[in-house]
């Protein structure tokens, strides 16, 4: 039997996946150390940190903040930060209430300090914690000047762009094809239909991005539907970067993961604006938040530095669209009229 | 006494009462024979269905550890039977075909191990050991007591109890026991091989083997002597010539790394060898007369669970799992590899080997939470069954054995019985349809599915989205 190249480096992943959780390996052993809330800790601990940073080089500590969330999820606790697994995790949680409660407060306390926290903070998860969110920046710095160029042509038609996707869609078939000579495929693959769909996208938006944009971030709605009706009827659907939170070598997660990854040089954070099912929830959370970017219209230049500056296309002439926003700062920041400012409405206006 | 008597009449009873009683393999361990198939075959024409049995003790499970043991097979009273124990500390015994318990056992430990069944006296009797110490003796047909037999003093101090599954030769019970006293005074680590009387419980000797756990005994004769071999936890496999009123160590040969899972053995191949896996893949085949190497093999990540071994075309063939995700036969002789089969996570299972009409498979279980029937000859999966998640979320790899399953031979009836970690013992005819039947998708269907998608999205989604007004 031959051993080819990609044998090898499938068996180097499945082998440094195996055992990459450093610390909760060794407390699990400790009996009644409900080592799982350490989840909560952490993630109450990232929340706040948006909170804390002076606005000088916010921007620097928002990707250290990044980098360490990514870390201490892959390395440190058990808790999927995945998209669908948050959601398939909650409804989980809640049928063990009453029956293992620790069990209970462990799956529901991610998405639940989630939402606390995009409530009192604003949906700083986003910009500043999801790992999927961080990736896709990260990997939108490699294009930044094409997908910038693009953006000020009012997204008109782009080779290079249009290139990118084909570039995108190949790996996947191709991969695709590797993946199914080489294993079966089950129901909690299904991520790689999201990928598809991703690549879809890809190619409608680069001829129809002004026209379908906006109308298409109404896929987020379906997204997360199919997980909310997935997981009641128990369907394990893993999404992308579910792989690095498990402690697997999970092919198709790890599969949908790049292609988000890929996605992102062609439209900035398009995993975010068109398919996250986890990004309706945080949107309805950000509307009742009681920390808000407000825009002093009067200080305005009309720069339009912010409107370049934001990745999701949030920002229209200083005007802040909540549904999308991430609460990354970065219009704040860049704004040399200084027009935004962080309002903290703890109490509201009594009438 | 009186117990004895009244087992004995209600074995004479189960005996008349059947008249069709089958034991077409004979069982000595937890996994049938040496060479550990965990197969029997069923000849009656009583049909076998799908059967899921759930039991909702009052014992409270620890978490991270599997729920079921491996089952041990039987055919009692002319039923296929089922013994599965567990961490409910509970042993019990299935009627396959009539799907109901026969019996139930409480222990005062876990189960770890799966038990073993053998005649006394012409009986069925099933054996097996739980961590209160002790190894029950109990008729497999009625769940009447034989007897039960304390293998550690008991100590307020005592720690974790590790015992194996039983081997029978004979007359005679091996089994092992590792016991951890954590106090001072008896601070004692210290692994025991037993040798019990099968029909009395008396113990014959007791063996100080290892300071550390020890694996299930295997037996084996060459040349008309006994031998039972028995690896260490730190991977010291060793051999004891027990022909004699005390074992005499034959050899011993150092594993490269840590051992979980426990040796199997065959004398069909020259020299007869023993087949061991270990931590970081190391798959090895030891001379069975002298202890020496004869070939290793690696595979590319731990092999937890122990190994089986069938005759494909006339050749002993060698079967074992690795946390590779692959499943591996090796020509038992040479050591040559025949195939390697990707599945969808890590193989913890010692595969169980039978046939259907003749033909060779293999059966797995597998991290991704399905079964794996597998084509024993050149590795293409049969079918899959999903076998739903795991009790716990974090169920920590490379520190226990998890159940295994085990098979009965009977042509269109063929079954697996498998105690999973969901809470389930499935009793799955692989031959019919099945309600937990994979949703597995061929190279075909998948790209099908992959066209569907892109039909409905394009076709529908995406233009009812855009019709949409804002």
């Amino acid at each position: 039997m031959n051993i080819t190249w990609l044998d090898k480096i499938e068996n180097f992943l499945s082998g440094i996946f195996s055992n990459i959780k450093l610390v909760e390996k060794g407390l699990l052993g400790l009996e009644g150390s409900y080592v799982e809330l350490l989840t909560v800790l952490s993630l109450g601990l990232l929340a706040v940190i948006p909170v804390l940073v002076p606005r000088k080089n916010r921007q620097f500590w928002r990707h250290v903040n990044q980098v360490f969330g990514i870390a201490i999820f892959i390395f440190v606790v058990f808790t999927c930060l995945g998209v669908f697994g948050m959601i398939r995790n909650f409804y989980r949680g809640l049928n063990e209430i009453g029956r293992e409660n620790i069990i209970a407060l462990y799956y529901c306390s991610v998405p639940v300090t989630i939402l606390v926290t995009s409530m009192l903070f604003g949906p700083a998860f986003c910009g500043w914690i999801c790992p999927t969110g961080a990736l896709q920046e990260f990997m939108s710095v490699f294009t930044r000047k094409q997908t910038l160029e693009h953006k000020k042509n009012g997204y008109a038609f782009s080779y290079k762009l249009f290139v990118t996707a084909i570039f995108v869609a190949v790996v996947f078939l191709l991969w695709m094809y590797r993946l199914s000579v080489t294993r079966l495929f089950f129901i909690e693959d299904a991520s790689i239909y999201w990928s598809e769909v991703l690549i879809i996208l890809l190619f409608a938006l680069v001829f129809r991005m002004p026209q379908w944009d906006l109308k298409l971030r109404r896929l987020r709605i379906l997204s997360f539907a199919i997980i909310v009706v997935g997981a009641i009827m128990s369907l394990r659907i893993t999404s992308p970067v579910h792989f690095g939170f498990a402690k697997v070598y999970d092919p198709a997660s790890f599969l949908s993961t790049v292609i988000v990854a890929l996605s992102a040089l062609v439209i900035p954070m398009v995993w975010c604006r068109y398919l996250c099912p986890w990004r309706c929830a945080i949107a309805w959370a950000a509307k009742h938040t009681v920390r808000k970017i407000e825009f002093d219209e009067s200080k305005c230049v009309k720069c339009l530095k912010c409107n370049d500056a934001c990745l999701l296309d949030a920002v229209d002439q200083g005007i802040i669209n909540v549904d999308e926003c991430h609460m990354c700062f970065k219009c704040v920041d860049i704004c040399p009229a200084q027009c935004f400012s962080l309002k903290d409405n703890w109490k509201k206006d009594e009438k | 006494m009186r117990n004895k008597l009244f087992f004995q009449i209600s074995i004479s009873i189960g005996l008349l009462l059947s008249p069709i009683t089958v034991i077409s393999a004979e069982w000595y361990s937890g996994r049938g024979t040496g060479e550990g198939k965990a197969s029997i075959i069923y000849s009656g024409d009583r049909e076998l269905n799908e059967w899921h049995y759930i039991y909702k003790s009052n014992r409270r499970y620890k978490p991270g550890l599997a729920v079921w043991a491996s089952p041990a097979l039987a055919v009692v009273g002319g039923h296929p039977m089922a013994f599965i124990g567990g961490y409910d500390q509970t042993m019990h015994a299935l009627d396959l075909v009539e799907k109901n318990v026969v019996w139930r056992k409480i222990t005062n430990g876990e189960i770890q191990s799966a038990p073993a069944i053998a005649k006394v006296d012409g009986a069925d009797v099933v054996f097996w050991g739980s961590a209160d110490r002790t190894v029950y003796a109990y008729s497999a047909f009625s769940g009447r007591k034989l007897w039960t037999r304390e293998l550690i003093e008991p100590s307020s101090t005592l720690g974790q109890i590790f015992i194996s599954s039983p081997y029978i030769h004979g007359n005679n019970l091996y089994i092992s026991c590792f016991a951890y006293d954590k106090s001072i005074p008896r601070n004692e680590q210290r692994g025991f091989l037993f040798c019990l009387d099968t029909k009395t419980g008396d113990i014959r000797f007791r063996l100080a083997v290892s300071t550390g756990i020890l694996s299930d005994p295997v037996g084996f004769e060459i040349d008309g002597r006994q031998y039972i071999a028995v690896c260490a936890r730190r991977g010291l496999l060793q051999c004891f010539d027990v022909n004699a009123d005390m074992p005499n160590k034959v050899w011993e040969y150092q594993m490269p790394h840590e051992v979980l899972a426990s040796p199997v053995v065959t004398v069909d191949t020259d020299p007869p060898m023993l087949y061991l896996g270990s931590k970081y893949g190391n798959f090895t085949a030891v001379n069975a007369r002298n202890g020496k190497e004869v070939w290793q093999k690696m595979a590319g990540n731990w092999i937890d669970n122990s190994a089986s071994i069938g005759e494909i075309n006339g050749r002993k063939t060698v079967f074992v799992g690795s946390h590779d995700y692959c499943v591996y036969s090796f020509d038992a002789q040479t050591g040559n590899l025949n195939w390697k089969k990707p599945v969808g996570g890590e193989v913890f299972s010692t595969p169980t080997f039978f046939r259907v009409d003749g033909e060779p498979y293999i059966c797995i279980a597998s991290l991704d939470n399905h079964l794996y029937i597998i084509d024993a000859k050149n590795g293409i999966i049969f079918n899959s069954y999903f076998t739903g998640n795991p009790i716990w979320d974090k169920l920590p790899k490379g520190e226990y054995l998890w159940g295994s399953p085990a098979s009965i031979e009977a042509g269109a009836d063929t079954c697996i019985v498998y105690g999973s970690f969901n809470d389930m013992v499935y009793s799955i005819p692989i031959m019919k349809p099945c309600a937990i039947t994979a949703m597995a998708r061929s190279v075909k269907s998948l790209w099908i599915s992959l066209l569907a998608v892109f039909l409905i999205f394009c076709g529908i989604i995406m233009p009812v989205v855009l019709k949409i007004p804002r």
